[in-house]
């Protein structure tokens, strides 16, 4: 297991994410959402699952955050949250599991995205995902996204990152 | 707009030379590609190569992987209309729509329909190169509404009005410098444009409105399961998730053969698919998504939020047809990945514009260009020289020179061809179904009778040669470039040479092989052959030489097909008896080696026999280095370094399809095993690829190509001085030659030189 989220860490931080390991429980998270959003402005939280249910007061509670956003209010957000289905070790992806109110929304429309990750959540490869086996089946019936580092481009010259999806990814690594 | 087409020069514009159905386009689009688009071309083509090397390199089951990917794929164009029942349930059973266009009229006319019955005034879409066949742009513009490319790339093709120049990165042709240019004439803004981060945000802002504000989106999709209704999208961007997360109306585009019959069997394609197209181990984004999504649509202040619809056209378009085609069914596994492209040592060169139609391009674009429009459409596929270094990198092992191949036969056919095209067939015995062939193939396709006739008359064709009235002559009828030293003819063949050589019998031979006296060594460079001989006689091989008969190699890569099976069909005849005898094959021109060890697949009717010469056939080098294994020796043994003429510096260029099947990296390790010092190419082919580079419509091109490894070999000698040329193949021979004016060896000759003779 530890050594699953070892090759994740590395490899997510080779695809341009920021990895934070963090204690899976209410008081660490917050404080090191509290870090990360400092005066980020205006926060859209996606319904959090996958995460201990009390982190969703956490989130609810955290300064800046817009509880029930309006749709322009989401173009203009700072930073969005939202919990991960899995993560993958060989490429250092979050998959996000989309369906839940706001987290499609705030896994794509700001320029911070900001990811919950349970560590035990964490599996070796991207097709693991398509077993019945693995995290009960769900990743073959629900839809989600894969997202590897922040968006990016090649189209303009060189390597951009940060283009119509967020321009940084950072992920909390719940253990 | 219009002063981005007035740099192209000389009038011809990617768009005014696309249609290859002009036969002159295709060497006026290679002259267009090589003046305006060839840095950033082979900039950008090498590093997505490097990249895949290194991406597919990681996952550590690659070749399972692409067979598992190949099987998914087989059984799935074989169940297609199965599968787009099912799928079509799929979709309807979670409240979308399922249209099957026919063709792309049909597709056009739906989508718009569906656009103005929600009275769109703006529609986004994300990348879809099928819509670019569809030519779908114009129909909705044509009806009013406005379309935004939302891929950046597809941004800049809109903007400049070209076609796209990379099934995966549709803009690829342009560098930074040309984007700046572009965007500072078409929007008239005082902005700094001069980095790929202005430029990037630049385009982001104006796009973000558009998103906002669009009605209708428009995607694409890389798979489509069967049983889920789920689009699988990969992108980096974000704009295809927005496209499809935004506006009320979803219409994805895709053709009927990307549906996989079940969500699970979409796992393979995941990793192949990112390593194989961009290099990467995922892209930033691969969403698995069954429309319609349960979030509510996006809604600007005052406006009402509208109910969420989709709607799925699958697009025939041809697709359907080619599923009957004994060879072309073969394009429907393809997974549009573009690692044939990135991997084409032509279209690193020139890309899409030149090796390429109006839609797709590089060696796996002919079949789909012919599939999806016409025949005439494909001629860029010319280009293709079947030096097969796609072959290994295509992630579901589509063997795309032969499809190539098939096209060139079927392009021959459809060809109004000359008089002295048919005197040449007729004299050189082409088979009568390959007799419609233009002169130039008939010529090459057929070169071992008239390399047998130069031969014979060797003396006389040597003279005659260098004379520039024959030279005039071959240029005009055959196509041969004037400005390529033609092969001298040797007075004695390698067959006549072997007689002269004799072999004390060796009571119990290490080995007993028959050395294929192919055509370029037979008539060309004899050397070789007798080279070969003396240090198998000095291993205590058994040897006996071939008669020199074609294999097939040379008709084969005209498309002259028919012609191809008679002659690998005589050869594996003539050999076979050898084989039954207890001989195994040495092949010395790599060209003609991989005949027998890949493209008899197609030629011989027998499988069993095609794995028999698969098995049984060496290059030299690969065979001495089996055998002194398997002699418990070591190369030393037998090869003293210090007797090298040539010092102990080396710089070996592989050629390219020694290196598909396998057999360069012997070379290499026997070579470094004896102590030289080998520093070795990495460009996939030299540019020549056999007749390729003679011919005189492709010079330019063929030494734009060479260039690369020119430069090669100047780098590796900066560490210390001159190093020895080295190649296997004859045409990488002359194209060395006639890019550093240096002798060049084959390696057999440099072994040959440093034998230790014992007793």
């Amino acid at each position: 297991m530890s050594e699953l989220t070892d090759i994740f860490e590395t490899n997510a931080r080779e695809a341009a994410a920021s990895v934070e390991r963090c204690r899976h429980a209410p008081g660490a998270v917050r404080q090191a959402l509290e870090r990360v959003t400092q005066k980020m402005g205006r926060i859209v939280v996606g319904a959090a699952e996958f995460v201990d249910p009390r982190l969703a007061d956490v989130l609810r509670e955290l300064p800046g955050v817009i509880l029930k956003p309006a749709d322009e209010q989401l173009a203009t957000a700072n930073a969005g949250i939202t919990g991960a289905f899995a993560g993958i070790a060989s490429s250092g992806s979050v998959c996000v599991a989309l369906g839940p109110p706001l987290t499609a929304a705030a896994s794509l429309l700001m320029p911070l995205h900001i990811v919950l990750l349970p560590a035990e959540r964490v599996v070796a490869r991207p097709r693991d995902l398509f077993e019945e086996a693995c995290l009960g089946g769900e990743g073959l019936r629900r839809n989600l996204v894969f997202i590897t580092g922040p968006s990016a481009t090649a189209d303009m010259g060189p390597l951009v990152r940060g283009v119509h999806g967020p321009h940084r990814l950072h992920i909390l690594l719940l253990e | 707009m219009a002063d981005s087409k007035l740099a192209i020069g000389k009038g011809d514009s990617p768009r005014s030379v696309a249609n290859k159905g002009d036969k002159r386009n295709v060497v006026r689009a290679i002259r267009m590609a090589l003046e305006m688009e060839g840095p950033a071309i082979r900039r950008n083509t090498q590093t997505l190569n490097r990249g895949r090397y290194r991406a597919v390199g990681e996952i550590p089951d690659y070749d399972t992987l692409k067979d598992q990917a190949r099987q998914i794929k087989e059984k799935a164009i074989a169940n297609l209309p199965e599968s787009m029942r099912t799928l079509e349930a799929a979709v309807r059973a979670r409240g979308g729509q399922v249209f099957l266009a026919a063709n792309a009229e049909a597709a056009c006319n739906y989508i718009r329909e569906v656009c103005q019955h929600h009275d769109a005034k703006l529609v986004v879409k994300g990348k879809s190169i099928t819509s670019e066949e569809l030519r779908l742009n114009h129909t909705l513009e044509g009806a009013g509404i406005e379309v935004a490319e939302s891929d950046l790339a597809e941004f800049i093709l809109q903007i400049a009005d070209e076609p796209p120049s990379h099934i995966i990165a549709p803009a690829l042709h342009y560098s930074r410098e040309r984007i700046t240019a572009l965007f500072k004439n078409t929007f008239k803004t005082d902005l700094p444009l001069d980095s790929g981060e202005e430029l990037t945000k630049f385009a982001r802002d104006k796009l973000r409105e558009k998103f906002l504000r669009a009605d209708v989106g428009i995607t694409g999709a890389n798979l489509i399961s069967a049983d889920t209704g789920t689009l699988m999208l990969v992108e980096s961007e974000g704009n295809i998730r927005m496209t499809s997360l935004l506006p009320p109306v979803h219409i994805a585009i895709s053709g009927a053969e990307k549906i996989i019959p079940t969500r699970r069997e979409m796992a393979p394609f995941l990793e192949l698919l990112a390593a194989s197209g961009t290099g990467q181990n995922l892209t930033s984004y691969t969403s698995f998504i069954s429309p319609p999504l349960d979030d509510p649509p996006f809604a600007l202040p005052g406006k009402p939020r509208k109910q969420r619809e989709f709607h799925l056209v699958l697009v025939d378009n041809g697709r359907m047809k080619m599923r009957e085609d004994p060879i072309f069914h073969e394009t429907l596994y393809c997974i549009r990945c573009g690692a044939c492209l990135n991997s084409c040592a032509n279209f690193q060169t020139v890309g899409g514009h030149a090796f390429g139609g109006e839609t797709y391009s590089g060696g796996i674009g002919g079949p789909w260009e012919a599939g999806t429009g016409k025949l005439e459409n494909a001629r860029f596929s010319e280009l293709c020289t079947g030096c097969s270094r796609c072959v290994n990198q295509c992630p579901v092992r589509i063997d795309i020179p032969w499809l190539n191949e098939n096209l060139r036969a079927r392009l021959n056919h459809a060809e109004e061809n000359s008089a002295f095209s048919g005197f040449l067939s007729m004299v050189s015995s082409a088979e009568e179904k390959d007799r419609p062939a233009p002169a130039s193939k008939v010529f090459f396709g057929n070169y071992h009778f008239f390399a047998k006739w130069g031969a014979r008359l060797a003396r006389l064709s040597n003279a005659i040669n260098g004379t520039g009235l024959a030279r005039a002559a071959m240029d005009r009828f055959v196509g041969l470039d004037r400005r390529r030293a033609l092969p001298s003819f040797p007075r004695e063949t390698l067959v006549a040479a072997a007689r002269g050589i004799s072999q004390a019998k060796a009571k119990n031979p290490t080995a007993k092989v028959v050395l294929f006296a192919d055509v370029f060594t037979n008539y060309g460079l004899v050397e070789r052959g007798v080279a070969a001989l003396k240090v198998l006689h000095a291993l205590g091989v058994d040897v006996v030489v071939s008669e020199s008969i074609p294999e097939g190699r040379a008709a084969l890569s005209q498309g002259m097909i028919a012609t191809a099976r008679k002659y690998a069909r005589g050869a594996a005849l003539h050999l076979q008896s050898f084989l039954n005898d207890g001989r195994d094959i040495l092949v010395i021109e790599p060209s003609s080696l991989a005949m027998f060890r890949r493209d008899f697949r197609h030629l011989l009717d027998d499988p069993g026999q095609f794995e028999r010469f698969r098995t049984h056939t060496f290059e030299p080098l690969e065979f001495v280095a089996r055998l002194i294994q398997r002699a418990g020796c070591g190369p030393k043994d037998f090869f003293d370094i210090s007797r090298s003429p040539v010092g102990k510096r080396l710089f070996f260029h592989a050629h390219c399809q020694q290196r598909t099947i396998g057999s360069a990296e012997p070379t290499m390790a026997l070579l470094r095993a004896i102590g030289f010092d080998v520093a070795t190419s990495t460009v996939e082919c030299c540019g020549m690829a056999g007749s390729f580079g003679y011919k005189k419509d492709f010079y330019e091109l063929s030494m734009a190509v060479g260039a690369d490894l020119f430069q090669q070999v100047t780098e590796a000698e900066k560490d210390g001085g001159p190093r020895a040329l080295l190649a296997s193949g004859t045409s990488c021979t002359e194209q060395l030659h006639a890019g550093l004016h240096q002798n060049v060896m084959h390696p057999i000759e440099l072994l040959a030189a440093i034998l230790i003779i014992s007793k």
